[in-house]
């Protein structure tokens, strides 16, 4: 599936989409090829993609990609695939009632959860909110458990 | 029996739309006021529209009489333009009476402001005088003009006809007076031309030739061989740009030849149309591209757009033109987006540099290795910048670490000996 949706490896890909993305939701997600979850999520995305296509801009992220590690890194990306949302460069944070806000960790249980959050997003971000709730109900949301440096 | 002095009957109020027992002082208070003025301004906008048709008298059609109406507030009277030749003439007519001006003084006594501002809510006399001027000129150049035509239409037909020629003929400059006016031949099929298009044709040429694509007719393309629609008001009608507008008449096509040839000669051909009696639902128009030398989509001709060097100069012209009005238009479009929404700011700059990077400018690049874009550590508690800085921070010392520590000490690895056991052996 990662042929039909742009794959970056390089932290100038990165930053470009992220810089030529204006008023729409840019999703990233971050993954691998070869990692089962990754491609689960992968055939969502790409499904989605054209429904989604007004309001957002989907591309994949190759996590490794030596150049991609800096964003890894600044991302806190732990555990893969983990979707990651901007609007004008700015990072979006979703509250799905999980430890981390600043991203979306796991594969979505079907296409139509995948497009609520993104609309949720783009409608929080044109009213300015920078962080917005998540419309999917607690039980497709996936858990995890976040293991912090410090603990 | 006294009065008592802070009550008076109930009485409603038109201005405010409330009831109220506070008598003459209601005027003054300040809700009446503000109600007052909202309402003052609906009613001078709608004058407005009636003042500007006074001062261009158009024809009206009958199909826009239904929009053309005004209520008028002090008379509580909803003016209709039935009837009426002139779009407004019945309002005007109607803002300039002297029943008008009473109900517009009862009013303003009743209801305030001061009445310095009668004049705002009436047309005075001169200014209708002027306009009837106007009014009978535009009739006057309608005769002469449908005099000087070929066509022998029907009188019922004429009025709405002349009336359709009229509206756009008083939208395009220098239209010269010995114009045939032709309702039937200058309409066109709806999808043909755009109105803007057509109203551009200042010279009076027809709307056909503002595309810049069709070759210009000259005389000896004029079907003047093909008699049998040399009978159709498709032959040379005017310069007008009718067109434009699709219009269902009825024509009884009772044509001279003679006098349309000439006229066929020196304009350009516009695509003419009329409604033969025989067939429902559709409008033919006349076959007098069928003498274009350049041939037709059958012959495999070359398609217009794609033709003369003049239409794609003006393409290029119109693109070159067009590319501030992109800016404009973009500018447009963010006008229309929240301008609190996420990023605004960062956005307009970044379309601003994107408009400038298309159009070959150099830009300074802001874009260096180390650009992030804002925040993204898992955080939750403090600020988004924080999490930032101590990202900033964490690799700052990585880069320092890293350029100070090449070679690692190598480090000894020693069996642990114990205090005791240190002591022992040196002793």
């Amino acid at each position: 599936m990662n042929y039909l949706l742009p794959t970056l490896r390089k932290k100038e890909e990165i930053d470009r989409i992220i810089r030529d993305t204006i008023d729409k939701v840019l999703v990233l997600r971050f993954g691998r090829c070869s990692d089962n979850d990754s491609l689960l999520l992968d055939d969502i995305l790409q499904k989605s993609a054209r429904d989604v296509s007004k309001f957002a801009t989907v591309a994949l992220v190759d996590v490794d990609s030596e150049e991609v590690e800096v964003y890894v890194k600044y991302f806190d990306i732990t555990l893969i695939p983990s979707t990651v949302f901007f609007f004008n460069a700015c990072h979006m944070k979703l509250d799905s009632g999980t430890a981390d806000h600043t991203k979306w960790v796991g594969k979505f249980h079907e296409k139509q959860d995948f497009i609520d959050v993104v609309e949720v997003i783009f409608r929080g971000a044109m009213k300015g909110q920078m962080i917005v709730h998540c419309p999917i109900p607690p039980e497709r949301i996936p858990k995890y458990q976040l293991l912090y440096k410090d603990v | 029996m006294m009065k008592p002095s802070k009550k008076s009957e109930i009485e409603f109020c038109n201005v405010c739309r409330l009831h109220h027992d506070q008598g003459p002082r209601h005027k003054y208070f300040p809700r009446h006021k503000d109600f007052l003025s909202a309402f003052l301004g609906r009613f001078r906008s709608k004058l407005a529209d009636v003042r500007f048709f006074l001062r261009n008298p158009i024809l009206l059609r009958p199909q826009e009489e239904s929009q053309n109406r005004v209520w008028c507030v002090f008379c509580d009277h909803d003016i209709v333009e039935l009837g009426s030749s002139f779009a407004c003439s019945k309002a005007i007519n109607h803002f300039a009476s002297s029943d008008h001006l009473k109900n517009v003084k009862q009013f303003l006594w009743k209801h305030g402001p001061a009445m310095d501002c009668i004049e705002d809510f009436r047309i005075s006399e001169a200014d209708v005088a002027k306009w009837g001027k106007k009014c009978q000129s535009l009739s006057n150049e309608d005769a002469s003009s449908y005099k000087g035509s070929s066509g022998q239409l029907s009188g019922t037909s004429n009025d709405i006809h002349n009336k359709l020629a009229f509206e756009t003929m008083d939208r395009i400059e220098n239209v010269p007076t010995h114009h045939i006016n032709s309702h039937l031949s200058n309409d066109v099929k709806p999808l043909q031309y755009n109105t803007y298009e057509c109203q551009i044709s200042h010279s009076g040429l027809p709307g056909v030739t503002q595309y810049g694509s069709y070759p210009n007719m000259d005389a000896s393309h004029f079907p003047l061989s093909v008699d049998p629609l040399s009978h159709l008001p498709g032959n040379g009608f005017d310069k007008h740009s009718i067109p434009c507008r699709s219009k269902n008449y009825s024509g009884n096509g009772n044509y001279s030849t003679q006098e349309n040839n000439p006229m066929c000669q020196d304009k350009k051909q516009v695509v003419g149309s009329y409604s033969s009696p025989g067939v429902v639902g559709m409008t033919s128009i006349s076959s007098l591209h069928s003498s274009y030398d350049s041939g037709n989509v059958h012959s495999g001709a070359p398609p217009p757009w794609l033709d003369t060097n003049d239409g794609n100069v003006s393409n290029v012209q119109l693109n070159q033109s067009e590319t501030s009005s992109f800016q404009k238009k973009i500018a447009g479009k963010t006008c229309k987006l929240n301008p609190k929404r996420v990023g605004a700011a960062w956005a307009e700059r970044r379309k601003i540099e994107i408009e400038m990077e298309k159009r070959g400018l150099e830009m300074n690049s802001n874009t260096d290795a180390d650009w992030l874009p804002n925040f993204g550590r898992v955080w939750q508690s403090g600020t988004r910048k924080e999490s930032r800085k101590e990202f900033e921070k964490e690799k700052r010392k990585l880069v320092k670490t890293d350029s100070i520590s090449i070679e690692p000490e190598p480090v000894q690895i020693q069996p642990y000996i114990s205090k005791r056991a240190r002591r022992e052996s040196g002793e």
